[in-house]
């Protein structure tokens, strides 16, 4: 079952100074089985919580999200396995000194002979054209390297589902492009939020998030018309199919 | 980061003596460090441990610049205590204490550079072992030394990037202006962390989401 399901799901936060709860997201259902996922909307609009649901980072205040038929909350531990998630800023998930190292810690738990493990990390950085860095330090890779790094730790443990949440804000238009291919290769199911729009026109599906509301769901080149005329505030309010609004 | 602190916990290959000790060596040798200076109490002996662990390190071909380094990141926490324990206790003990404390972090510093990462974790999966029977994790030890390991350079090198920024703003004598920022984003990257290992999966505790949406 390849289907991401969102069902009633919203999510609310306290806030410190004691007012009514925040709303991140307001109440929606989705159900996602296409390949590629793109996510787009204004910074603070919910794209990064909305991602954070897929893996449990965040959970619903109301409502479940099933990860190929798990729930991220009762069954969070084997959802995470299953669900890898790059941050924009590489730097803050990659924990070890050097991309080899970063690698073999993802594999520790699944390769216990540490010959074995070495091997594994040295076909993935290979595979990712890494190999020739994997004994840096991950502070003197360019961007583009340690974002594929990043890409590469969470990819070695072979997830079925990857989320990205802007993965190229920090990359120059090479490196983007880079990424950019990387991931067209990839077998995985990807669910990926960007500002970059020439990106979003690869995905199969883009939803648009805007206030904490999905207020446009299908193909890429309606959403980032949608979007470029939410931003010129000139977008016209359209009923989402199966989106309570 | 601008800094270079990534440097200090890095490992340098290499087929030196030290490189090719047993890893319980290495740890004994850190642990007895850690213990001597409890039991020393002479300055001159400290002095002499410390050339000894020196010399050590020198001949791992680690290099002078990375030793330095390492000492240099403790100096100003060692010149206050120093400078506390001479007031306190006078100049022998004062220049005990540091010794002491140099000894230890050049000890640390040495496995460190000595050893592959990825073989210290699995020497303290090992050692942490026996601890299984009490609920403990091993890997959950060896993520920790990992974290560790993987913290203090940044926080040296989040030092150096506000330091700079508070010398460009004209600010560099305001302890303030150079505290706080560090420990807010000493305070940003612990959470970031905690994320990142939790959506890799790693020392998962429980079943639990990391941050519950409450209202």
């Amino acid at each position: 079952m390849n289907s991401i399901s969102f069902n009633g799901v919203s999510v609310r936060v306290a806030v410190d100074t004691g007012d009514a709860p925040k709303t991140l997201l307001h109440r929606f259902s989705l159900e996602l089985t296409e390949r590629r996922i793109g996510v787009i909307g204004a910074n603070g609009s919910g794209k990064s919580t909305f991602l954070r649901l897929f893996n449990g980072l965040v959970a619903p205040t109301d409502g479940t999200v099933l990860v190929h038929g798990r729930s991220t909350d009762s069954d969070v531990r084997r959802v995470r396995a299953n669900v890898g998630f790059v941050f924009t800023d590489p730097l803050s998930q990659l924990v070890m000194p050097t991309g080899r190292e970063d690698v073999e810690l993802s594999l520790r738990r699944s390769v216990r002979n540490p010959k074995e493990r070495t091997a594994r990390a040295e076909a993935v950085l290979d595979r990712f054209g890494l190999l020739r860095v994997a004994d840096q330090s991950i502070y003197e890779l360019s961007g583009g390297e340690r974002q594929l790094l990043a890409l590469a730790a969470v990819l070695a443990v072979n997830p079925g589902v990857l989320v990205l949440d802007e993965p190229s804000t920090l990359l120059d238009l090479r490196n983007r492009e880079l990424l950019r291919r990387t991931i067209a290769g990839l077998d995985q199911q990807v669910i990926m939020s960007t500002h970059d729009l020439d990106l979003v026109l690869d995905m199969d599906r883009v939803l648009v998030v805007e206030d904490g509301r999905i207020v446009f769901d299908g193909g890429a080149a309606e959403a980032v018309a949608h979007y470029r005329a939410l931003c010129e505030g000139t977008a016209v309010e359209l009923p989402v199919e199966g989106l309570p609004r | 980061m601008r800094g270079h602190g990534h440097l200090l916990a890095q490992h340098v290959p290499g087929s030196s003596l030290i490189h090719r000790t047993p890893l319980w060596l290495k740890f004994l040798v850190v642990a007895a460090c850690g213990t001597a200076s409890f039991l020393i109490v002479d300055w001159a002996v400290s002095l002499a441990v410390f050339i000894v662990m020196c010399g050590l390190f020198l001949l791992s071909g680690a290099g002078i610049k990375r030793l330095l380094g390492s000492l240099w990141m403790v100096t100003p926490i060692l010149l206050a205590i120093g400078l506390f324990q001479w007031w306190q206790l006078g100049g022998p003990t004062a220049a005990r204490i540091v010794l002491n404390v140099l000894v230890c972090v050049v000890a640390a510093s040495m496995l460190t550079a000595t050893t592959p990462v990825q073989d210290l974790l699995d020497g303290v999966v090992s050692l942490s072992k026996p601890f299984r029977r009490f609920g403990a994790d091993p890997e959950r030890f060896a993520l920790t030394i990992a974290v560790m390991l993987r913290s203090i350079p940044f926080i040296a090198g989040a030092f150096a990037d506000v330091r700079d920024s508070a010398r460009a703003r004209g600010l560099e004598r305001n302890p303030r202006a150079l505290v706080l920022p560090v420990f807010i984003s000493t305070v940003a990257y612990a959470r970031q962390t905690g994320d990142a290992l939790a959506a890799r999966g790693l020392g998962e505790a429980d079943e639990a989401p990391l941050s519950q949406s409450r209202e």
